[in-house]
């Protein structure tokens, strides 16, 4: 079997997820959003893993995860563990009970985003004591959601336009 | 005759047999207006007749010699322009470096830039050029000239994040220059869009008031004293408590800062002072 396609796919995943690191944490680059800018490893990784099957799947959310927990204070941590486990499951869901399609992919992209963040809030904002929870997350975590949701739209879009042009036949 | 100088053929030729009279007459009295006149509006296109039937005219080979040559030369010159620029933004960040040592001799400063803002990170925290293999350490204060900016979170070899002193994490103990009434300062989530920090922790009878300076107290170890936190510009009850906080706005936009100070050192670093006045008590 061919697999030079397969190759360059993951190449050009690879690439994407890079380009999506420097988008995201070069300053002044991406405007803000009623308070908030976008995560957009995080549905980059969601959006590779209804194509791949689990293991490759994995290992993109694995590559995510640590660049997105790089942005947080260059501690392998929160997202590398989280997008590693989800992305592992959805390849493995979409593999063998789940057909990708446009609805399918936004419901699991709209859930998986907006529960990691808010678990992130949970965790390293609620108990870590800080004030004014309920106004920063409205304020700055609501938008941050939509803004990532959105972006995953595209992603979609561009991740299933990868997949189908470079897949081995 | 009458009826000759009725015609309107004659009126012309009279008034040009006037002007030529005149103008001759002008131009025999050291006044040449006519030719004058022609010379200056004839005097590009003469210019430009004259070069090309001139006898020292370039060959087509020459001009695309000398065009390479020029063109070369333009281009040496945008780039020392480019450098001219580059040189003078890095003098003007120097200078500023400069007046913080001289002002602090005490001071071990590390100029540093900023490299990374991650959608990540809350509270407009960002990611520093330098980490600890220049000499920056865990807990290291940040500044600009206009005064504290946050505080080393965490470092590697090459790189630190910084927590700006719009976070809750910052705290640091903080004094009215004014009225000496001190507190703590620290972040909070109601104001971090407006740039601004509170001054918590104020004693009930505080004097302290819009306009009032504040600056670090140095009490603690960790930033050092006099160091410019921001101006106040309110005093508010926290719902709960009815305790008061002042609001402080720093001098400097965090959200768009490009280049800051790393204090690697300074004069007490480490030491816990206790506040003079309550010494006593």
């Amino acid at each position: 079997m061919d697999r030079k396609f397969t190759a360059a796919r993951y190449f050009a995943y690879g690439l994407e997820i890079l380009l999506l690191f420097i988008l995201q944490s070069t300053p002044n680059l991406l405007p803000e959003l009623f308070g908030g800018k976008p995560l957009l490893l995080l549905p980059a990784a969601i959006t590779i893993a209804l194509f791949e099957p689990e293991i490759p799947a994995m290992f993109f959310g694995l590559a995510s995860g640590v660049l997105l927990d790089l942005g947080y204070g260059d501690n392998i941590g929160f997202y590398t563990v989280t997008l590693a486990l989800v992305c592992f499951l959805l390849g493995w869901i979409f593999r063998d009970y789940m057909v990708v399609n446009f609805l399918n992919a936004t419901a699991f992209t709209a859930v998986i985003t907006a529960g990691l963040i808010c678990l992130y809030f949970l965790l390293f904002y609620i108990f870590s004591g800080k004030s004014g929870a309920g106004y920063y997350f409205i304020n700055h975590y609501v938008s941050k959601i939509v803004y990532t949701f959105l972006c995953g739209i595209i992603l979609y879009f561009l991740n299933k336009g990868l997949f189908r042009s470079l897949l081995d036949y | 005759m009458r009826e000759f100088f009725s015609e309107k053929k004659a009126k012309i030729i009279s008034v040009t047999v006037v002007v030529f009279i005149v103008l001759a007459v002008l131009g025999a009295s050291g006044y040449p207006v006519v030719s004058s006149g022609v010379n200056f509006l004839t005097k590009g296109l003469s210019q430009v007749s004259a070069a090309a039937a001139s006898g020292d005219e370039k060959t087509y080979d020459e001009l695309l010699e000398e065009n390479k040559k020029l063109n070369k030369e333009a281009a040496d010159l945008r780039a020392r322009l480019v450098d001219y620029y580059d040189i003078k933004e890095e003098n003007a960040r120097l200078w500023k470096y400069y007046k913080i040592k001289k002002s602090n001799p005490d001071y071990e400063i590390m100029p540093a830039s900023v490299i990374r803002r991650d959608s990540s990170q809350d509270f407009y925290s960002f990611t520093v050029d330098m980490g600890t293999s220049n000499g920056v350490e865990v807990q290291d204060p940040v500044i600009t000239e206009n005064g504290l900016i946050g505080f080393v979170s965490s470092a590697s070899a090459v790189s630190s994040k910084v927590t700006t002193i719009l976070s809750p994490d910052l705290q640091a103990g903080a004094v009215d220059k004014l009225t000496k009434d001190s507190g703590v300062i620290a972040g909070n989530a109601l104001y971090t869009d407006e740039n601004k920090t509170t001054l918590t922790k104020i004693d009930a009878n505080a004097k302290i008031k819009n306009g009032d300076i504040i600056t670090t107290s140095g009490i603690g170890g960790i930033y050092p004293a006099n160091l410019i936190v921001g101006k106040v510009t309110g005093i508010k009850y926290n719902k709960y408590d009815a305790t008061r906080y002042a609001v402080v706005e720093p001098f400097e936009k965090v959200k768009s800062i490009t280049d800051v100070v790393i204090l690697t050192d300074f004069k007490n670093k480490g030491e816990i002072k206790r506040i003079s006045g309550k010494e006593d008590n």
